[in-house]
């Protein structure tokens, strides 16, 4: 029977902590050493908003490969009327910085020539090549031998897919009719307590007089409660 | 006792230091339960919680809503290598303001299990029993009737009817449901019986002070005793730390921030249990067949889980077992968690309203070889760990079956195409192509996985040098620090875990009222 104690205060040991990120040693300079490797990316305009995250660069990057993971087609908004690279960039706003940090790696991977040309022997600076080279190059990724590469497709994939298909705009497309129309209050009452009592519509009862499968209660009850309460 | 609060981030603008019986960490099926109880005792007790206050006055049933303020890093947590996506909850309520209100009492054998192998001799069927019953009652937890099952469960129903395999109605913790199929973005009209309006508003009244966008970051401890829990507020709109502390000294501090989280804190707090907190995490990892139907299923309706098989939960020695259900089917989560080219996802989501999709998950932690995920501390991350999951021979060989029958099923209901989650996703258009499955790559990142019950990492056991916590789920090299989340399970159950966590809890609640 083995106990283990670190010292009082002790710090995590080193097993338990992960010191390299997703990438591992090597891609990870590659996808960093931007300046070394990079031919000049295609410029594209910025979103109104700025960016939080990206880099006028990686931004560049990303906006091409959404149009290459979701090509136009007829009656379906494109990924740049939807602003999908920008969605992502405020997403990633959100994130944790090693996610951020690693995203960014990733965009400079996909977009870096020697990268393109070790990995996939694909030389050429992602966002210079023809639009099927580029198709090419995602496909490599998806379906390469090497995970890391894999994993690079998958995250990139599933960044792109949610900004686009979050969007309700994108909703028709989907034949996805949305969410039922006159369920949600945005004035339903919220109740934090302190010298407020209980409303009844966050008690049970309440909710046992509406009809299930049918209509809800209309819901006038005042606000109760609601917004930022000063700590005493 | 004077009725306690729910403070969120935007009050929270000074330090503040807090003297209290007991901190519970995380208020999810876990923690709510076990803050209940210690209330109804007459204790006095705090509840941090990282994520925020949410209710039906913001559920919209809007997708790029819910995900990034109900869910662990914005619903994009993963493995470390993504072969594995993790949906886990994260906002007062934890999992059950978001999960799909499937609600099983734990299975004997695994109770069993647990006894025999684990030494946890403190549960059984008679233990839990009551205690199960009194959650049944306060959560009006009952079979779902099959004439309001949707068609996506109706699919699986008549699968399950055609090929005569087992199968069985869910019970559901709601009360009033309009049947809408929102339960994953918050529901809207406060018909789940989530922890965020029922017993946390309970124990609120008769005096919990809950502190909402407030993350623990650590544990202070001298000798056997922890002396405080450090935690920051956290901004409600950007999700940053604000500066602002709250420092709570406890008598007694209780862990349940789930799966993944709770052995972070302690690997942060430099507590591992010589090596052991965060290891044997377990998933129930799910493989997802998608099928194309020519009539509308429209799996974004209606209640999202009401029918389950547990036919091939028992697969005999050496093999893994899995259970049968369906989840709800919506765009943004369908389109990111599908796999294959941006046009094959285009021209699937095409289709939305004809998909019908099954989910088989895996029982992990039976097989003596498993030893499954691994959290670990990332340095310069916040609120991500490092986590891995190691997949054996086993679970492939139970993916590929499970696919097999899943198909077998699908088909059975009237699909015309099914789809695997493959990088090359494989299509198949009647039984007779179920050989193609042999074929397809059986691997991580070659066929998506994903998982929405995160077990296990603190495993409860009489042995300390086996397990994280006791088999009253004290820390075994502790007086006074407890776990009591999905963190505590030996290993997997093959039923959805959240009233085995809500029995545990509301059991415990018992040895840590005493330890005060
Ligand atoms: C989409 C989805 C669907 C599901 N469907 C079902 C279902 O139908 N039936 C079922 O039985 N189960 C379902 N589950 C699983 C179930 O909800 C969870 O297993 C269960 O809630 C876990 O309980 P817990 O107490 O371990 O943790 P949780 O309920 O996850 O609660 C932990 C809480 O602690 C907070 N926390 C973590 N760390 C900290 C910290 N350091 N400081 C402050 N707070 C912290 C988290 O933000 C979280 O709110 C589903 C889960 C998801 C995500
Ligand atoms: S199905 Fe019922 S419980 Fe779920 S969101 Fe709709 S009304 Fe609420």
């Amino acid at each position: 029977m083995k106990m283990y104690l670190p010292p009082p205060g002790g710090k995590p040991s080193r097993r338990g902590v992960l010191k390299k990120g997703l990438w591992g040693g090597a891609l990870l300079t590659l996808g960093g050493f931007g300046a070394l490797f990079f031919r000049k990316s295609v410029e594209v305009p910025l979103p109104p908003g700025g960016l939080q995250v990206l880099s006028a660069r990686e931004y560049a990057v990303l906006v091409v490969l959404a149009q290459r993971l979701l090509p136009k087609r007829a009656g379906a908004p494109t990924v740049d009327e939807l602003g999908v690279a920008a969605t992502c960039d405020s997403v990633l706003a959100q994130a944790d910085a090693t996610s951020q940090k690693e995203f960014k790696q990733l965009l400079g991977l996909f977009e870096n020539a020697l990268a393109n040309f070790l990995l996939g022997a694909r030389p050429g600076t992602f966002t210079r090549m023809a639009e099927d080279a580029q198709e090419a190059v995602l496909e490599d990724w998806r379906t390469s031998r090497l995970s890391v590469r894999r994993t690079g497709f998958l995250a990139l994939r599933t960044l792109v897919m949610a900004s686009y298909f979050g969007n309700p705009k994108a909703w028709g497309a989907a034949n996805y009719p949305g969410p039922p129309a006159g369920v949600h209050q945005p004035d339903a009452p919220v109740w934090r307590g302190g010298d407020v009592p209980r409303p009844a519509s966050s008690t049970p009862l309440e909710a046992s007089q509406r009809d299930a499968g049918v209509a809800m209660d209309a819901g006038t009850s005042p606000d109760v409660g609601a917004g930022a309460e000063p700590h005493p | 006792m004077s009725q306690g609060r729910i403070f969120t981030g935007e009050g929270l603008l000074q330090d503040t230091v807090l003297d209290c019986d007991v901190c519970v960490v995380g208020s999810g099926s876990g923690g709510a339960w076990l803050a209940h109880e210690l209330v109804a005792q007459g204790k006095s007790v705090v509840m941090l919680e990282e994520g925020g206050h949410h209710t039906r006055r913001e559920f919209d049933m809007t997708e790029a809503r819910a995900y990034p303020a109900l869910y662990q890093e914005l619903g994009s947590r993963t493995t470390d290598d993504l072969s594995v996506t993790l949906l886990q909850g994260r906002s007062v309520g934890g999992g059950t303001t978001v999960n799909w209100c499937s609600s099983f009492r734990t299975p004997k054998r695994i109770l069993e299990r647990w006894r025999e192998q684990h030494g946890v001799d403190t549960l059984s069927e008679a233990v839990l029993g009551p205690h199960w019953d009194a959650i049944e009652q306060r959560l009006h937890i009952a079979e779902w009737p099959k004439e309001a099952m949707n068609e996506n469960n109706k699919a699986l129903w008549d699968g399950l009817g055609a090929l005569g395999y087992e199968r069985g109605l869910i019970r559901r913790n709601v009360h009033g449901c309009a049947n809408l199929g929102y339960c994953g973005m918050g529901c809207p009209i406060d018909a789940k019986q989530s922890m965020a309006v029922t017993v946390l508003p309970d124990a609120v009244e008769k005096g919990l002070q809950l502190y909402a966008n407030t993350s623990a970051r650590t544990l202070t401890w001298t000798g056997r005793r922890i002396t405080h829990v450090n935690a920051e507020v956290l901004d409600p709109t950007t999700n940053k730390p604000t500066g602002r502390v709250v420092t709570v000294r406890p008598k007694v501090t209780c862990l349940s921030g789930g799966a993944i989280n709770s052995p972070g804190l302690l690997l942060r707090s430099g507590l591992e249990a010589g090596g052991r907190v965060g290891r044997r995490t377990w998933l129930h990892p799910v493989l997802i067949s998608i099928a194309r139907f020519d009539r509308p299923v429209n799996a974004f309706a209606g209640a999202p889980q009401s029918v389950y098989s547990h036919h091939f939960v028992e697969r005999g020695p050496g093999k893994m077992g899995f259970f049968l259900e369906v989840p709800p089917v919506h765009p943004m989560l369908a389109a990111s968690i599908s796999n294959g080219s941006g046009r094959f996802t285009q021209a699937l989501l095409d289709q939305l309203p004809q998909l019908q999709v099954m989910i088989a998950l895996a029982v992990d932690g039976l097989l003596p070889e498993e030893t499954g995920g691994t959290v670990r501390v990332r340095s310069g991350g916040y609120s991500r760990y490092s986590f891995t999951y190691d997949f054996t021979d086993a679970h492939w060989e139970a993916f590929r079956f499970a696919q097999k029958e899943m198909a077998k099923l699908q088909f059975a209901a009237g699909a015309r195409e099914v789809f695997t989650l493959h990088a090359d996703p494989v299509r198949l258009t009647s039984v007779d192509q179920l050989h193609l499955l042999d074929e397809a790559p059986w691997k991580p990142l070659h066929v998506r996985v994903a998982t929405a019950h995160q077990m296990g990492g603190c495993a409860m056991g009489k042995d300390p040098g086996e397990s994280v916590v006791d088999p009253h789920l004290r820390f075994h090299a502790m007086d006074n620090l407890y776990v009591v989340d999905g963190s505590v399970l030996p290993t997997s159950l093959g039923v959805n875990p959240q009233e085995t966590i809500f029995g545990i809890a509301r059991w415990a609640a018992q040895h840590v009222g005493a330890a005060v």
